[in-house]
């Protein structure tokens, strides 16, 4: 617990809420129980918030409150992958990825248009990978084969994705719940990726 | 849940069943479900019981119900004595009797008539009761409206508009040196509230006015405070 923490009454006064509004997303699971953290001070049991994480938070609860319920906004929030699915053109709209890219996908995958979130997250790194050109285009293909037959374990676990180069060839791995990986020397380790970052990206250009 | 083919059980006098899934569910006199069940509408009169897990649109309990696992269900009344041993996910809930839950109860509105007793937490849009309650953790809803027939007690509430207020009535004053009418809790918060007869450690909000017999430890205060003069309030402070 090195955080930096917030008292319940220092946050409401720096975001402008109320209380009700508090109570009323903790009901709707905008904000996890877990950065409930209850503290003895000497006034009593007080209620002490992660402060980056909770400010960030309620930034965003507020811009987004106006164009989405607070049903949906729980939606977005919440860790697990929901049913939330974009068309094609939605998704370049957005800013998620490029025409381009999402070309080179559909060409592999042949699947309908329609995206959903694990799709989404697929195409996501593709184009992230693929325009910083750090891969290549038959290793695109290698890494959306890798994405695709390990969807359960992207759904729940930390999950990381690694693409290293030794001699010219090219390989590409998941870490699930690793906590470091080391190469034989001369390995070239062209890209890292944590899932769950990349998830809330979207989850950021989704808001 | 595709319960559209499926048919009625129906059971009359006493009996058991294995559970399953159903488009009606009816146990008139003393009927036991084995299992979890899934239906559209479920109604138990007399002595029912689901040993196991209830997912329904309409449930109904009149007399004595027991459902040992969780309920889901859009609209819960319970007429008489339910017992729910986990958890309960309800659209909208009415109590006239007694009804307890083991676990956490989470819905939109509430009324309630009577005495509830959840175990866990209590989230609701709407709390809306002449009744004793028992919270055993917080209970947090947008408006909380109550008037207190017993010892109620909740772990801590929090919510915008907290308003408590003790039964009066003659038959309150006659039985006032039996039963003690007050509620007690650690912790409210809330932007409004009004309470009487309550035991708090600490209440803060924006604007709030403690009523007679109140015993409170701090008060923090952001906007208005006003108190009734047989209140004690050990200390209050604007923030």
């Amino acid at each position: 617990m090195n955080e930096d923490l917030i008292s319940k009454k220092d946050l409401l006064e720096l975001a402008g809420i109320s209380y009700g509004q508090l109570y009323r997303w903790k009901r709707k699971d905008l904000i996890p129980e877990e950065w409930f953290v209850r503290k003895s001070t000497f006034t009593g049991q007080e209620t002490f918030f992660p402060k980056d994480k909770i400010l960030e938070r309620i930034n965003k609860i507020q811009t987004m409150k106006e164009n989405l319920s607070l049903d949906e906004l729980a939606d977005m929030f919440s860790p697990n992958l929901t049913d939330l699915t974009l068309e094609k053109d939605e998704l370049i709209k957005r800013n998620i990825v490029s025409s381009d890219v999402i070309h080179f996908y559909l060409e592999n995958d042949k699947g309908d248009l329609q995206f959903d979130l694990t799709r989404m997250l697929e195409v996501f790194i593709l184009e992230k990978l693929l325009q910083s050109g750090d891969i290549s285009l038959e290793e695109g293909k290698m890494l959306m084969q890798v994405l695709k037959d390990n969807t359960g374990l992207i759904k729940q676990k930390s999950c990381e994705l690694v693409m290293v180069r030794k001699l010219g060839i090219s390989t590409c791995l998941l870490l699930v719940n690793a906590e470091a990986a080391h190469f034989e020397n001369g390995t070239k380790v062209i890209a890292q990726l944590s899932l769950l970052t990349c998830m809330e990206e979207i989850r950021a250009k989704l808001l | 849940m595709e319960p559209k083919n499926s048919g009625d059980l129906t059971i009359n006098g006493f009996g058991a069943s294995n559970g399953g899934q159903f488009t009606n569910v009816i146990l008139n006199g003393k009927g036991t479900v084995n299992s979890d069940i899934e239906c559209d509408n479920f109604e138990s009169n007399g002595t029912g019981s689901v040993k196991g897990n209830l997912h329904s649109k309409t449930a109904k309990i009149s007399g004595n119900g027991k459902i040992t696992g969780n309920i889901e269900s859009s609209m819960l009344s319970i007429e008489g004595r339910g017992k729910i041993e986990n958890n309960a996910i309800v659209n909208r809930l009415k109590v006239s009797g007694n009804t307890s839950i083991g676990g956490n109860l989470k819905c939109e509105e509430m009324k309630v008539k009577g005495r509830i007793t959840v175990g866990g937490n209590c989230e609701t849009d709407l709390f809306k009761g002449e009744c004793y309650f028992s919270i055993g953790g917080l209970l947090n809803a947008d408006r909380v409206d109550v008037k207190l027939f017993g010892e109620c007690s909740a772990q801590e509430i929090g919510g915008q508009t907290i308003v408590v207020r003790q039964k009066t009535s003659i038959m309150a004053n006659l039985f006032k040196p039996f039963f003690q009418t007050f509620l007690e809790t650690d912790l409210i918060e809330g932007d409004h509230i009004e309470i009487e007869s309550t035991k708090a450690k600490i209440v803060r909000g924006n604007n709030i006015k403690i009523g007679p017999n109140c015993k409170i430890g701090l008060v923090e205060y952001s906007g208005t405070f006003t108190q009734d003069k047989s209140a004690i309030v050990d200390e209050s402070r604007k923030i």
